[in-house]
């Protein structure tokens, strides 16, 4: 293989609209399959898979930058964080707590964190653009930390969970059950725009972008802006993550701010495979999933990273394309 | 000529008028790198609807001129007016938008994009770029626009190729077929036969033989036997200032250009 890391399994503009119906038997039977799961699992695995999407989210947000852009970001954390904070203040200052409000402020927040690090960090390449990343989620996490007035410190913010409404048709408290059926909704509805935006007019330019920027410029884009808007778009998605979190644990706390969290959501981008949305999802599975068996065989104090670090590096030497694209080239053998 | 012009604004006669002004020119044009002066005081003139070629000996200065005409390099003195408007400093992605195109002189596509995609991206700049809601394959007017710029090119036949697939001369024609999608005013060709086989060369020329039927063409070539075919005027650089400009017949029988150059 002579693929770099960030070459895709499909090349640019191979995927035509002809794809499509396959595209649709795959997604319906994975939406199906997702929809019976709460059904059967036990109460602890069905807030497990909730979790997984959430962070599949995060992790599918991510991808469109490092992915599609070719930008990595190390501060989705922050973007995540904000979303956190924005559904908490809706949900303590508003009563009764409303979901379609935590969700509006939420975005809101994550859009605001989005302007600011789009603004500065954009100007930048390669690494210069993950460390600015870095840099401005690491300010917005002390921000979160020290306010305590506000944001609770420490402690962070406690809330209730709000009633999942539907205006004027449904009203009731959320069980797991519709509590899954209703991130999956959220989730498996990002990824249908993500897709789509990543296959747009749009889509292709941050494709460009990623494989030739000078080139790009020279035949007429703002790459700047183009730039600008894929951190926008992503910390939008990333926010929205964020909130889906908040409400299913119902606190807001610094630690999710903490750069730690951008560094799994690019650990997730690599195991699954960059460039094809579905995969970070899978990474966010896979990583998610080693972790909690591991802890469940050997102890809640056993030091997982250490062996997931040894898989992350071997998919890295192994598998440059992640376990989906390694599934799709032996799907294609 | 003026009078009969405010008579009817509207008048063929003022339409030729204006369609005799240089489509570009520069005035003073001046680059300095440090202490080097890469280009001094350049007053350069392009025609319409011409080929029109830089030569000179390599470090004249011919590539830092295509990059200040392109936005690749800011000048530091001196303007440049492109079809009536001045572009000096602007960027290349803006100058791009006003119709000045450029191929490179060392291969610059998107070798893991098809080729198709590679003229499409391209076609799409000038309208389409934030539409985030159609599907890229979906926009008829482009998918017409990108198979005629390959067509033009003669890689139609290819569309489906990665770039990264194709020969050398290939992707020398395909540099030029992405130019040509954005629909320029003025193609700048910067070496396109760099690197090329005799039969690829004679093929390349054909080419933009035809182009330059409905184009204005600025080109830097090394090869004498394809600027002397293709081109109605020439401009000679040294040392980043114009040693001589002419007709082919004029250039060849110039003695300095002959001392300079084409004797080495």
């Amino acid at each position: 293989m002579t693929t770099a890391p960030l070459d895709k399994a499909i090349p640019l503009g191979r995927l035509r609209l002809g794809h499509s119906a396959v595209f649709w038997l795959g997604f319906c039977a994975v939406t199906v399959l997702l929809i019976a799961a709460p059904l059967v699992l036990p109460e602890f695995w069905r807030r497990f898979l909730t979790e997984v999407l959430i962070w599949g989210l995060l992790a599918m947000s991510s991808d469109l930058l490092i992915g599609y852009t070719g930008m990595i970001s190390f501060g989705h954390s922050a973007f995540f964080g904000l979303g956190m904070y924005g559904a908490a203040g809706a949900l303590l200052m508003v009563s009764p707590p409303n979901l379609w409000l935590a969700i509006l402020l939420g975005l809101a927040g994550a859009a605001g964190a989005a302007l600011f690090v789009a603004f500065f960090s954009t100007r930048l390449r390669d690494i210069y653009f993950a460390i600015t990343t870095l840099i401005f989620s690491q300010i917005f996490y002390v921000i979160i930390f020290t306010w305590t007035a506000v944001t609770g410190g420490e402690n962070g913010l406690i809330f209730t969970r709000p009633h999942l409404t539907i205006p004027l048709l449904y009203n009731a408290r959320f069980t797991s059950t519709t509590l899954h059926w209703f991130v999956l909704a959220v989730v498996a509805g990002s990824y249908l725009i993500l897709h789509r935006i990543t296959q747009s007019p749009f889509g292709m330019v941050l494709q460009s972008i990623r494989e030739n920027e000078s080139r790009t410029r020279a035949i007429g884009y703002a790459v700047e802006r183009y730039k600008m808007m894929s951190v926008m778009l992503s910390g939008l998605f990333a926010g929205l993550a964020g909130v889906l979190y908040a409400i299913q644990n119902e606190f807001a706390a610094p630690d999710f701010v903490y750069f730690l969290t951008s560094g799994d959501t690019v650990i997730y981008n690599v195991l699954g495979g960059i460039g094809t949305l579905v995969g970070p999802i899978v990474g966010a599975g896979f990583f998610q999933l080693a972790r909690q068996l591991l802890a469940q065989a050997f102890g809640d104090q056993f030091p997982y990273l250490i062996p997931l670090g040894l898989v992350f590096i071997a998919t890295i030497i192994f598998l440059p394309q992640g376990i989906l694209g390694f599934a799709r080239r032996w799907l294609n053998r | 000529m003026s009078a009969a012009a405010s008579l009817d604004a509207r008048s063929p006669v003022t339409d030729r008028g204006a369609a005799s002004a240089p489509i570009l020119k520069t005035e003073l044009l001046s680059v300095r790198f440090g202490g080097l002066s890469a280009l001094s005081e350049v007053n350069f003139e392009v025609a319409r609807d011409k080929v029109h070629a830089i030569i000179g000996p390599n470090g004249a200065g011919k590539s830092t001129f295509f990059n200040c005409l392109t936005g690749v390099l800011r000048p530091s003195g001196g303007r440049i007016v492109f079809d009536g408007e001045e572009i000096t400093g602007l960027r290349s992605n803006e100058i791009s938008q006003r119709g000045i195109a450029r191929s490179y002189q060392i291969t610059n596509i998107l070798p893991n994009a098809t080729v198709f995609e590679n003229v499409r991206i391209a076609a799409q700049s000038r309208r389409h770029g934030w539409n985030m809601f159609a599907h890229h394959s979906a926009l008829a007017d482009i998918n017409r626009k990108a198979e005629a710029a390959l067509d033009a090119v003669g890689l139609l036949g290819k569309a489906e190729e990665l770039a990264a697939n194709l020969s050398h001369g290939e992707q020398r024609n395909l540099e030029i077929g992405i130019a040509l999608a954005t629909e320029p005013k003025l193609l700048c060709l910067d070496e396109p036969t760099a690197g090329m086989s005799q039969a690829e060369t004679d093929a390349t020329k054909e080419l933009i033989k035809r182009i330059a039927e409905n184009l204005t063409i600025l080109i830097v070539e090394h090869d004498m036997q394809v600027v002397m075919e293709l081109c109605d005027r020439i401009t000679v650089l040294n040392y980043g200032s114009i040693l001589a400009e002419g007709s082919p017949a004029e250039i060849r029988e110039n003695p300095r250009v002959l001392e300079v150059y084409l004797k080495t």
